[in-house]
């Protein structure tokens, strides 16, 4: 394994390295990069150009330029050497206006993808298992569409319904009767889709069910201005943490096993017991003591599993309660979050989904605050980039799905007398994930690609304006800035669905 | 690791020979039929595939016959370039509303798409943007089809050396975002017209079939029919291209139609940008992207030229789906 | 029944001999006889499978009983029920397969029982092998674990005890060290080595009946033999009845008690298995016979093929399924279909119109020969 990581590495380097001689070539030779000099009056005309030539050392043969800039770049993997990556047209430190850059790209990269994966991965599970039903094809079209859906039109619709409106909602949160029925008849038909069943009865009951309670829900979070002022409390938290503990019983064991029950339960109602203790500690958080929160809950959480489950079903309690157990401590973060908000709502004086920027310019506040700031500057473009690789995923886990599905090993699965959800879940899940960790590499340079789009759109001052920028000046080193680092993650993404690839295929892995 | 994205996708894995082999089991026995005869009932039992060949042929004959195509005229008597007065606003007449429906009657009106703010018929500016963006977006997928398909034969025939450098190869382009270096080209081809962008498009996105059609390639060289050809002694030209490639046309008839949906969106995305269609050119996504600014005062700018370029992926992708199912034989479908 | 198999009083000796020259060392003299108590009874089941080009008739009427320990042999071609027909007693056949008729397992009626029931019953009572032990095991897990979640499946004890049961069965099939055997994945096995886990995955929990799906086609001819003893060995270890269902007449031969006959979806002759093949009452049993090369040395008999091809299930001829390559075909088989009827000869039904033509025949293969034979 050791081996093949690094000669997977090996090989990437060098691909990476082919890839950059590429781009800056092509770059440097895109346009003339003096053009916006020729309409100066002739008098200091040939100054400028003369100091702009001789700044980006424009006499240079373009091969010889590109090892210049290489062997500035190389200066960044030297210990305690400062990076180099050229300067602009403008004369300004690229690596400079790349660090500004850097954080709100990958951000916004990085949380359309993981959100991309886990819905469409679950959305095409669903789909599959339900072929050819109202919801299977519902998705197939839907999907079909995101496909087709210009990103930028899309994301300008967002800006203009997403925002404003959700915007001049949220000053009063109320829904209104027919927007109430619309929602909870929705609800009961994607929950009747989503659950099924043969019988009528059940999915009409279903339907039933999902409805009433959508409504009854909606109705009173409107009735007592929810969304104005959101939180969870600890009754929410509380049953959060008892249906994620249903829910992660009914997927590792299904609920006939009482000891994985008890096991989850008490994982989950561990959000609510220290719901009150913790919050001090929450007061002064950072990302490190919520990471190390974090550890915490999945440690307790599996020590409880080990506990309850009893040598018969230990593994799979823990990984149960470990499942309930984080859901319930994401709850907890999540009222947090949501408590800050009513304050924030009147910081930014009601307007508080943003259309402008990766953040609220100079704005300060505590770890809450700038973390509700980031996400509410972050939804839209992430709802705009997520569509067409959800879509991609969607079509993918399906096919992957209904392929392995029809395996003869499924059918020696069930012929071994396993429950539905084992031969789904262990059997055909499992080796459907397969060919789909091929996609995420792929998957991650169009989400790149779209993410320069979006940006643009929403005028966020992130790396997709530093290549645009650079491309329309003809100037090489903010677009190989731009370049190096997403084809580095482009790289190091295809070395994770490759190590993944491995990690569930052990014919690869053991070859 | 020698596995490539893309092999083990069901989704685009087309094998065009062998029948059912669940049919098999099951004891179905199926009428013999040629494999044309079989694609073509598969293909016309797709409903969405169907539709989507509906809107695509009325799109391409009301784009091309409305205002007229290569100095033919069209019967949509106002030209895109010329302006005009603009009558209320520039607002749209068309009207789809029936008069029983409390509408003034369906009917185009003088300017059923509106008009910008210098009074130019948006119905023929749509309709001219229409035709560039199809014949740019065909053209793509031509060329993007003979490209990866050259690579793909050729890496997955001769194997060795050869395989190693055009796969790395392909492994560089991949690296790259399509629209990374889609819009580096259009920047430096853009104003060169439109074939020549559109040549360029094809040029950098032909990865994805490269690696069908060498996956496709590498299984089949081992086929006996191979063989008894190389037994023969058939040159090595003659196997690919007389012998395996018919029987990948599947894929490559399958990947061409979609990345002519792809390509759309991509000129449409570098339009925006400004690395594609240079003015005085235009085409759907130079439309959008010229007239964003007036979202707001003219909506209607912005929802012409969207909507045309949604409808025409969406078809595309929807006949590229229906010829997929058509091709792969083991869709075949047991409904109860 | 010893007398039945008495050679001298056959009038196809030279089948007898071909069964015996393919080598299989078990018999059905070796193996344990069975009881009379009857274990599983199969009733008049038809299934049906609704496709876009009409209705497949996969199974139509199949009803035959298995006794503990016995060995069923159910012979035909590919398309005519056979695997279906076992597919619906383990409750794998799809949603969309209509089934009626009864499958009763100990007196309960398998298909009346709930989802959960059917599953209780599968891999603990009635375990399948299937064809292709390339595909049949999967990838992604090692053997132990597929074999251990077997067990862990129906018994509630932990992981480590269900292991060394997995053990115990390698090493029972015959699997060199399996104590790290059982840590290896199926593509680190040979096809029959992957087969012989395939057994053992079914008998780990001491089921009564084993449903195998031709499980020898997929291996090698020298590997067939050995998985075929090493099923009846195993099977004898757990005392249970097995239904071998195969298109190889040289299997049954050598180990099946009785033996069914299928065409096109029908139960064509059940009878002994010597009584079946030494004195076939349906013609197509004979042409199946006839269609095996003769490897006696000195006597050549000449091949004797069946012509023609299976009939489509979605449309099916009139009147007996087999009339259209029949060489005894009359009218009345192109009418009526016969039932499966009682024969002169004990225990032995067959569904001909013409099974007397067939019993005053001395050589039934005979009606089979080609032009060129009668030239001759």
């Amino acid at each position: 394994m050791a081996v093949f990581i690094v000669r997977r590495l090996i090989v990437s380097f060098f691909v990476l390295l082919a890839a950059t001689f590429l781009m800056y070539v092509l770059t440097a030779n895109a346009g003339n990069p003096l053009e916006d000099l020729f309409a100066l009056p002739a008098a200091t005309r040939e100054a400028r150009i003369e100091a702009r030539v001789d700044r980006l050392d424009l006499n240079v043969p373009v091969p010889q330029r590109y090892l210049m800039w290489l062997a500035g770049v190389g200066s960044c993997v030297v210990p305690f050497a400062a990076c180099d990556l050229g300067l602009n047209r403008d004369g300004q430190e690229v690596s400079e206006l790349l660090s500004q850059a850097l954080a709100s790209t990958m951000q916004l990269v990085v949380t359309a993808s993981v959100l991309a994966i886990i819905f469409g991965i679950t959305v095409g599970i669903v789909s599959a298992l339900r072929q050819y039903s109202g919801f299977d094809y519902t998705i197939t079209f839907t999907s079909f569409l995101f496909f087709s859906l210009p990103i930028f039109w899309v994301a300008v619709l967002l800006k203009q319904y997403g925002a404003i409106r959700l915007n001049d909602w949220l000053a009063e949160p109320t829904i209104s009767w027919p927007v109430l029925i619309a929602l909870s008849v929705l609800s009961g038909l994607f929950w009747m889709a989503v659950v099924g069943g043969d019988r009528r009865r059940r999915r009409l009951v279903t339907f039933g069910v999902a409805a009433v309670a959508t409504a009854g829900v909606l109705a009173y979070l409107s009735a007592v201005q929810w969304f104005r002022f959101p939180a969870l409390g600890v009754g929410l938290v509380l049953v959060v943490g008892v249906g994620a503990a249903l829910a992660a019983t009914a997927l590792t064991s299904g609920l006939g096993r009482r000891r994985v029950l008890y096991a989850a339960l008490a994982a989950g109602a561990l959000g609510a017991v220290v719901y009150y203790p913790i919050q001090p500690l929450l007061d002064v958080a950072t990302w490190g003591t919520i990471g190390i929160l974090a550890v915490v809950v999945l440690g307790v959480s599996g020590a409880i599993g080990a506990a309850v489950g009893g040598a018969v079903d230990r593994s799979q309690a823990i990984r149960a309660a470990m499942l309930a157990g984080f859901a319930a401590a994401f709850a907890v973060f999540v009222d947090r979050v949501l408590v800050g908000f009513s304050d924030y709502f009147s910081r930014t004086a009601g307007r508080p989904v943003s259309t402008i920027g990766s953040n609220t310019p100079r704005f300060s506040g505590n770890f809450w605050q700038v973390f509700l700031d980031t996400q509410l500057h972050l939804i839209l473009p992430t709802a705009a980039l997520i569509l067409i690789s959800f879509a991609q995923y969607t079509r993918y886990t399906r096919a992957s799905m209904l392929e392995t599905m029809g395996q003869d090993y499924v059918r020696t699965a069930r012929s071994k007398g396993l429950t539905e959800r084992t031969v789904v879940m262990r059997h055909a899940f499992r080796n459907a994930l397969i060919p789909v960790t091929t996609l995420m590499a792929f998957d991650f340079a169009g989400i790149v690609g779209g993410a320069v789009i979006t940006e643009q759109v929403f005028g966020w001052r992130g790396m997709g304006t530093l290549f645009i920028q650079g491309l329309r000046d003809v100037d090489p080193n903010p677009v190989m800035a731009f370049f190096i680092v997403t084809g580095a993650a482009i790289v190091v993404f295809n070395m994770i669905a490759d190590i993944l690839y491995a990690y569930l295929d052990p014919r690869i892995r053991l070859s | 690791m020698s596995q490539q994205p893309g092999e083990n996708i069901p989704d685009e894995r087309i094998s065009p020979h062998g029948a059912d082999p669940d049919a098999d089991d099951q004891g179905l026995t199926i009428k013999a039929r040629t494999q044309s005869e079989l694609v073509r009932r598969r293909f016309l039992r797709h409903r969405g595939a169907l539709g989507g060949i509906a809107v695509f042929v009325f799109i391409v004959l009301l784009a091309f016959s409305s205002i007229g195509f290569a100095g033919i005229p069209g019967w949509w008597g106002q030209s895109y370039l010329s302006t005009g007065v603009v009558v209320d606003g520039g607002r749209p007449t068309l009207d789809v509303l029936p008069s029983f429906l409390d509408g003034d009657g369906v009917g185009f009106g003088a300017h059923p798409f509106g008009q910008d703010n210098v009074g130019k018929d948006y119905f023929a500016n749509t309709m001219f943007g229409a035709q560039q963006s199809i014949v740019i977006s065909i053209v793509v997928g031509l060329t993007a089809t003979a490209i990866g398909t050259v690579i793909g034969a050729f890496a997955g025939y001769f194997r060795g050396w050869v395989e190693s450098v055009l796969m790395r190869f392909t492994d560089v382009m991949i690296t790259i975002p399509v629209l990374v270096i889609g819009a580096v080209l259009g920047r430096t081809f853009g104003d060169r017209g439109i074939l020549v962008l559109a040549v360029v498009l094809g040029a950098v996105t032909w990865t994805g079939l490269a690696r069908l059609v060498r996956g496709e390639f590498l299984s089949l060289r081992e086929k006996e029919f191979v063989e008894a050809a190389r037994a023969v002694g058939a040159s090595s030209n003659r196997i690919i291209f007389r012998h395996i490639l018919p029987n990948t046309l599947g894929v490559i008839i399958v990947s061409a139609t979609l990345a002519i949906a792809t390509a759309i969106l991509l000129e449409t995305a570098l339009s925006y940008l400004g690395f594609g269609v240079q003015p005085p050119a235009t085409s759907l996504g130079q439309l959008i992207s010229q007239y964003q600014s007036a979202f707001l005062t003219r909506p209607w700018l912005f929802w012409w030229p969207g909507l045309f370029i949604v409808a025409i992926a969406l078809s595309v992708n929807f006949i590229g789906d229906g010829l997929r199912d058509a091709f792969d034989p083991r869709q075949t479908r047991v409904r109860g | 029944m010893a007398g039945d198999r008495d050679e001298s009083t056959t009038p196809t000796g030279d089948q007898a001999g071909v069964m015996r020259s393919r080598g299989w060392a078990a018999t059905s003299d070796s193996i344990r006889p069975p009881s009379d108590d009857e274990l599983l009874r199969v009733e008049d089941l038809t299934v049906r499978f609704p496709t876009e080009d009409g209705v497949v008739n996969a199974v139509r009427g199949v009803s035959y009983s298995l006794r503990e320990r016995e060995v069923l042999g159910i012979v035909g071609e590919s398309g005519s029920g056979k695997s279906v027909s076992s597919m619906a007693i383990m409750g794998l056949l799809p949603k969309t397969a209509r089934i009626t008729g009864s499958i009763q397992f100990r007196g309960d009626d398998v298909l009346a029982m709930t989802a959960s029931e059917q599953r209780a019953l599968r891999g603990s009572k009635i375990a399948m092998i299937f064809q292709d032990p390339m595909t049949a095991l999967n990838p992604v897990y090692s053997i132990g674990d597929q074999l251990a979640e077997a067990v862990r499946s129906h018994e509630a004890i932990p992981r480590k005890v269900a292991m060394r049961r997995a053990e115990e069965m390698l090493d029972l099939v015959g699997i060199p060290q399996p104590k790290q055997r059982v840590k290896a994945y199926p593509h680190e096995f040979s096809g029959g080595m992957r087969q012989r886990a395939m057994i053992a995955m079914a008998v780990i929990n001491n089921p009564d009946v084993i449903l195998a799906d031709e499980p020898t086609t997929a291996l090698d001819v020298t590997v067939q033999a050995q998985i075929l003893e090493k099923l009846i060995e195993v099977k004898d270890a757990v005392n249970a009845a097995i239904v071998l269902i195969t298109h190889d007449l040289g299997v049954v031969a050598g180990m099946a008690h009785r033996v069914l006959v299928m065409y096109a979806g029908r139960p064509v002759e059940l009878g002994e298995t010597d009584g079946v093949f030494y004195r076939p009452r349906m013609p197509y049993t004979a042409g199946l016979l006839g269609s095996i090369p003769s490897l006696e040395s000195g006597k050549a008999r000449p091949l004797r093929p069946i012509t023609g091809s299976p009939p489509s299930l979605i449309n099916l001829p009139t009147g007996c399924p087999f009339n259209p390559r029949c060489p005894l075909a009359t009218d009345e088989c192109r009418q009526t279909e016969p039932p499966l009827d009682e024969t002169d000869d004990h225990d032995h039904r067959a569904a001909c119109h013409h099974w007397q033509r067939m019993a005053d025949a001395d050589d039934p293969t005979a009606f089979f020969r080609t032009e060129s034979e009668a030239a001759r």
